[in-house]
């Protein structure tokens, strides 16, 4: 389950960027915005701009957890890249 | 579940729709913030919003201290429109505002 994504990326699943687009959602995801600034959430869905709604989404400022959101949209010309990551949803109180 | 070839896949967008009315937190650029009730929206994420506060955050730096000090400036309007290309993120408002 774990090693999906390692073992996608050699194979022909994943060709352009738009494969890739309509691959990741509901995956946990790094959002990095132009400004620096890490959104890390689960992806509910995104668009050919780049325009991102997230879900359980986190802020973080300089590696410093700095907000949560439950809901966000991310407008996409902010969006400097959309990376999956092998978080776990910890939903530690 | 069938591997469906959704052409009316959701957008962003059609979620955002879904806050019509609804009071919600925008982050702008230059370190702003609105909360206000949304009116519209556009694909731009022009915006019109009303009974909105504005909060304008600002860091100094002293000279001698090197100490940072963070300001926040308030302002309600009570209508606002709000030009898209200043928006960064759009949210239904935190609950430890």
């Amino acid at each position: 389950m774990s090693g999906t994504i390692a073992a996608e990326k050699g194979s022909s699943t994943t060709k352009t960027p738009s494969d890739f687009l309509k691959s990741i959602r509901g995956r946990p995801v790094v959002v990095k915005l132009n400004s620096g600034v890490d959104y890390r959430g689960i992806l509910a869905c995104l668009d050919g701009y780049m325009n991102i709604a997230m879900e359980q989404t986190e802020e973080y400022v300089n590696g410093q957890l700095k907000n949560k959101y439950g809901d966000a949209f991310i407008r996409g010309n902010n969006v400097l890249y959309i990376s999956t990551s092998k978080r776990t949803i910890a939903e530690d109180e | 579940m069938a591997s469906e070839e959704e052409s009316a896949v959701k957008e962003p967008l059609d979620l955002i729709r879904l806050s019509l009315d609804e009071r919600i937190y925008v982050k702008l650029r230059s370190d702003r913030e609105l909360r206000g009730k949304l009116h519209a929206y556009d694909q731009h994420l022009n915006m019109i919003l009303g009974d909105v506060e504005e909060v304008v955050t600002t860091v100094e730096i002293d000279d001698e201290t090197y100490e940072e000090i963070v300001r926040s400036t308030r302002r309600t309007v009570p209508f606002l429109f709000v030009r898209g290309d200043g928006v960064i993120l759009v949210s239904p408002p935190l609950r430890t505002a």
